[in-house]
């Protein structure tokens, strides 16, 4: 590596590369440890840009790295080369209270922006504990959560725009309003492994008249989760839906008195909104606490008493952090009715492995944290923690759920990927890394198994997806006999926005067969639909069977409405997806889980990008118990003009371009 | 073989130095705590990347002591890491042995000056006069660029630092009284409010005498806090003992100090006496830290008794490190202020920050130290801040030099001036 040129490019005293620089910049909040062969501590966007530049011509790798908090091995660059430090970037450049918008620099502080943002009245929605040190870009890079996500969605839901220096040096900019594929949502989440966020706009959230709290006793976790089903059910969005078992609550209370309930599963229920849906909402709760069972229910609209009653929560990390030198916080999701069997499956873990776990979960989002206390000087005892890890982890995906929730895969849960996703899914990740950062200088090695690692075919083990329909098998078949003919296919669906001839030479692809509702899931309040089914049709079947879904009451099918993104705020409540490749693959993208960090937000990217990325054959989206407002579907949608990028992603999902040829240029 | 503590009394209980370091899981909760790591985002010049480099340095994993040297001397020693960790990673003293680790030899000039503190107390206080007398002519100002040249940057910038210089001392004006027959507390004379700024001191005295009843002037030998920092451990040591010894001589009540740096140390004399072989001394030292209490905890306790009146400026509180962070007192010295002041009080943004005064720390790192006070000043005026009061000899200092360059408006003021002023003017009404 010849430091000096690079040395040349940036600002001055920005590059590091003494031995104690190095090994600062080898570890961040996880275990895993490697040594850069520099640091450049960016001053300006410039900076960065020709760091990277640098970097694709000298074919090193970079790592982006914020506060360094990541705890899935996020910041550790495996292969050496450059780390480039964004804390320095850490300028609110403007904060709009009219248009509730902010942009930031990639190194500001979570909580710097919440406090710029509360002085007029409005808040940041993701919240991740680290909020006191992590940084914006950071979050984003990680798609975070945070207690408050299971009413305000997570980063992602929060993200506007952004600005990134792609693997190859040039600078991009991908919002929301773009025409064509979600390339943001592709952006987010990736943990920089397919280029380095500069600048970012967020939106920000008023600050609600009221909140409220309210702690409650469960004789045991089933009784808690069902609780926490009956407060969604009952339409009651809670801001924060927070649960602890009874090991977590003694180490608190041991440390601090705090009069937590001794029960063996406690909940933490946040509410906020006007004041009056607020007291209605709190009676609601009350009643179907004790119905479910709860010995005991107090509430708190003061700010004081209301930390008193967070103070337990917070705490008990901190309590955790005090009983040994290091803590392994996992992270997994399962649909929310399976939260009972996971902890009975966390218990067995445990038992098994020695080790002792502390439950604290975000609830209403089945996202758990089972936190494992150990020491990592102690070898064996680090092995035993790890192997208890991933078991839990392969038990929520066991269960239908995900890897992470809210920390991602970094390094620690590369390898688990090929037990969520079949191996087209996998191969499709590879196709577009391959095809944004073909070079592989992007975080490399993170995030999927590494190309060589055992055998993906026998590792998937996640129960299977239903059976696709026997017309869905009809299409499948058509594009696999087509794959091997270089078929060109048209897309279409009820031809509501484009009803163009289908060229001489084409293959139509009608999806308009495809009209099951596959699977109305009450208890986790999640839809499964095909793409073919009518949008006017679907809200009168669920409003008839009283759940609502946030799509605009517009003509034409699911699928079009989805590859035309033809009104704002699609992308909110889309949790997975079903797509047929163009080499005849069926990948399986997301799943039922609310909030799931696991590899790129395929399923949010394909939005937009009518039909040429793949044929949606299904969506899995969120359902409500309470009419959702939606935006208005745009009138007279026309075919977009794809960005350079969205060309180039666009050879990951269909290389021959065979799909919609020539629909957009 | 370096001089190290090697064992620390940790929040946790006793752990050896590298049960503490290790106890950092590098989880970076501590990083928007840290001056040094806001000012230039640099891991290496935060919490977490001192404690994971005297981890390696311990684990003889690195070799890079001018790397580590410059990571761990940039350490301010303000504790606000411990504050904000859970496990409450003590990383001000281990920052302070990852330097005993690094250090040859002390530096000649400290030691020169603790022995002197140590047995010649009445020649350092000569001394003190002497250089004063030269910083009244303004000899010492010509002498500066002489100081520079000859390796003494940190005398020049003292100098630079300094405004008035008292010709006399605490030990003048107090020292000879005769004690009570059953005083109702010791005061203990810290090194900058007995030799730099007597005004300091006597307010301190005067204040509780009005509010506790009549008290002793201990008389007390230096705390050490110079050795410990900068010196030998075994020059601390030494002075600790004779500082218990001292006031074991004195009766049993409280022993209530005016530096909120000294006063911290005091309190952690127990931790210099965790050899095998020295469990009696660390016993006493237990029974003399108990004693200790500062003097901001004793006007927060007698807030009630203080007299509201007209300040006529915006009064706000600067957070000694070693108050906050060394002893957990926020509340205390607030509510003397809130009460003194009453609506004239505002808290100002970041006054839990560190000003960079942190001992000599202003002097050997001029510049990140001038970059914090300018934020703290800054942070002042934009409260519209009269008043600072504050509790530390080094604060006073750092904030009176800021001032004095950024905000002459307004003064600092050890929170006692403020009580024995109020206090006065009370009984002249």
């Amino acid at each position: 590596m010849r430091l000096s040129e690079l040395r040349s490019q940036v600002s001055a005293g920005s590059l590091l590369s003494s031995p104690a620089d190095l090994a600062v910049y080898s570890y961040d909040g996880a275990l895993d440890r490697a040594r850069p062969d520099a640091v450049l501590v960016a001053r300006s966007i410039e900076d960065i840009r020709r760091a990277v530049a640098w970097c694709a011509g000298a074919k090193v790798p970079f790592v982006a790295r914020g506060a360094g908090t990541n705890l899935s091995g996020g910041c550790i660059p495996l292969r050496g080369g450059l780390v480039i430090v964004l804390s320095r970037l850490n300028r609110i450049l403007s904060l709009d209270a009219a248009a509730r918008v902010a942009c930031v620099e990639p190194g500001v502080v979570n909580l710097d922006l919440q406090t710029q943002a509360e002085a007029v009245g409005l808040f940041y929605a993701p919240d991740p504990a680290s909020l006191k040190v992590s940084t914006i870009g950071g979050n984003a890079a990680e798609n975070a959560g945070g207690p408050r996500c299971l009413k305000y969605g997570v980063t992602t839901n929060h993200v506007l725009a952004v600005e990134a220096v792609m693997p190859d040096g040039t600078l991009a900019r991908f919002s929301h309003e773009d025409d064509g594929p979600e390339l943001l949502s592709l952006l987010i989440g990736s943990e920089g492994t397919l280029g380095v966020l500069t600048k970012l706009w967020v939106r920000l959230t008023p600050i609600p008249e009221e909140t409220r709290t309210l702690l409650a006793g469960f004789p045991s976790i089933d009784a808690a989760v069902s609780c926490v089903s009956a407060i969604i059910a009952a339409g009651i969005l809670p801001r924060c839906l927070e649960a602890m078992d009874r090991p977590t609550v003694e180490s608190v209370e041991a440390g601090r008195p705090l009069g937590y309930p001794k029960d063996p599963a406690v909940l933490l229920i946040e509410l906020d909104g006007d004041r009056a849906a607020c007291a209605r909402e709190a009676a609601a709760i009350d009643e179907i606490g004790r119905s479910c069972g709860a010995t005991s229910m107090r509430a708190a609209t003061d700010p004081a008493e209301r930390e008193l009653l967070w103070q337990g929560r917070r705490g008990a990390y901190a309590a955790l952090a005090r009983l040994a030198p290091n803590v392994l916080v996992e992270d997994g999701v399962v649909p929310r009715d399976k939260l009972p069997d996971i902890v009975r499956r966390i218990q067995q873990i445990s038992a098994k492995h020695r080790v002792k776990s502390y439950l604290l979960f975000h609830a209403g989002d089945g996202n758990i944290h089972p936190n494992i206390v150990y020491d990592e000087r102690d070898k064996e005892q680090v092995l035993r923690v790890k192997a208890a890890g991933h078991e839990m982890l392969q038990a929520c995906v066991e269960l239908g759920g995900s890897l992470s929730g809210e920390h991602g895969i970094g390094i620690d849960k590369r390898d688990a990927m090929a037990w969520l996703f079949t191996p087209e899914t996998l191969r499709l990740f590879h196709r577009v890394k391959d095809a944004v950062d073909p070079a592989h200088i992007a975080n490399p090695d993170k995030l999927f198994p590494l190309p060589g690692a055992a055998s993906t075919e026998k590792s998937f083990i996640r129960p299977p997806a239903a059976e696709l329909s026997e017309y869905a098998r009809l299409l499948v078949d058509k594009v696999r006999e087509g794959a091997a003919r270089k078929t060109f296919f048209r897309v279409r669906g009820a031809s509501t926005r484009w009803n163009a001839p289908t060229p001489d030479g084409a293959v139509e692809l009608l999806t308009t067969g495809l009209g099951r509702i596959v699977e109305l899931d009450r208890r986790n309040y999640t839809l499964t639909v095909e793409a073919g089914v009518a949008v006017q049709e679907l809200h009168r079947e669920l409003e008839s069977q009283g759940v609502f879904v946030r799509l605009p009451k517009c003509g034409g099918t699911v699928g079009g409405l989805l590859a035309a993104r033809a009104g704002g705020g699609l992308r909110e409540d889309i949790l997975g997806m079903r797509l047929l490749l163009s080499n005849g693959e069926v990948v399986e993208l997301g799943g039922k889980v609310v909030k799931n960090v696991a590899g790129y937000d395929l399923s949010r990217l394909v939005l937009g990008s009518w039909g040429t990325y793949g044929v949606i054959l299904e969506v899995t989206m969120k359902l409500h118990a309470r009419p959702v407002p939606a935006a208005k579907a745009a009138p007279g949608v026309q075919p977009p003009r794809f960005s350079a990028w969205a060309s180039t992603v666009r050879r990951a999902f269909d290389p021959g371009g065979r799909l919609n040829p020539g629909l957009v240029s | 073989m370096a001089d190290l503590l090697g064992r620390l009394l940790t929040d946790l209980g006793e752990r050896s130095t590298y049960d503490a370091v290790s106890q950092c899981s590098r989880c970076g909760y501590c990083e928007q705590a840290c001056p040094t790591y806001v000012a230039t985002g640099l891991e290496a010049q935060s919490p977490r990347g001192r404690n994971q480099i005297l981890r390696l340095m311990i684990e003889g994993k690195l070799d890079d002591p001018k790397a580590a040297q410059e990571a761990l001397s940039t350490c301010l020693l303000c504790g606000a890491c411990t504050t904000a960790c859970y496990a409450r990673v003590p990383v001000a003293d281990l920052a302070l042995e990852g330097r005993r680790m690094l250090r040859g030899k002390t530096h000649w000039l400290v030691r020169l000056a603790t022995r002197i503190m140590i047995s010649h107390r009445g020649l350092f206080a000569f001394l003190l006069k002497t250089a004063f007398l030269l910083k009244r002519t303004g000899l010492s100002k010509l002498g500066r660029p002489f100081l520079r040249v000859s390796g003494f940057s940190v005398l020049a910038a003292m100098d630079a630092h300094t405004e008035d210089a008292p010709l006399t001392n605490l030990d003048d004006e107090l020292g000879g009284q005769a004690a009570p027959a059953a005083p109702a507390w010791r005061y203990f004379a810290p090194c900058g409010p007995r030799y730099l700024m007597p005004r300091v001191g006597l307010a301190t005295w005067k204040a509780l005498q009005a509010l506790k009843g009549p008290g002793a002037y201990l008389d007390n030998p230096c705390c050490g806090l110079l050795a410990y920092n900068y010196g030998e451990l075994a020059h601390a040591r030494e002075l600790a003992k004779k500082n218990i010894v001292h006031a074991e001589k004195n009766g049993t009540e409280p022993i209530i100090g005016d530096c909120s740096s000294c006063v911290a140390f005091l309190k952690s004399y127990p931790q210099l006496f965790l050899e095998p072989g020295d469990g009696a001394w660390k016993e006493r030292a237990s029974v003399f830290a108990a004693r200790v209490r500062d003097v901001v905890e004793i006007y927060g306790e007698c807030a009630q008794m203080l007299p509201s009146g007209e300040v006529g400026a915006e009064t706000t509180y600067h957070d000694s490190c070693r108050a906050l962070n060394g002893q957990c007192l926020k509340n205390e010295p607030r509510r003397a202020a809130k009460a003194l002041a009453g609506s004239a009080y505002c808290e100002m943004p970041g006054a839990d920050t560190c000003c960079g005064g942190a001992g000599a720390f202003g002097f050997v790192h001029e510049e990140l130290s001038e970059a914090l006070l300018r934020k703290k000043v800054g942070n002042a005026a934009s409260v519209q801040a009269g008043v600072i009061l504050t509790s530390s000899t080094s604060c006073l200092t750092q904030l009176a030099h800021g001032l004095r360059k950024y905000y002459p408006e307004a003064k600092v003021l050890h929170l006692s001036e403020f009580v024995a002023g109020a206090l006065d003017k009370n009984r002249g009404a």
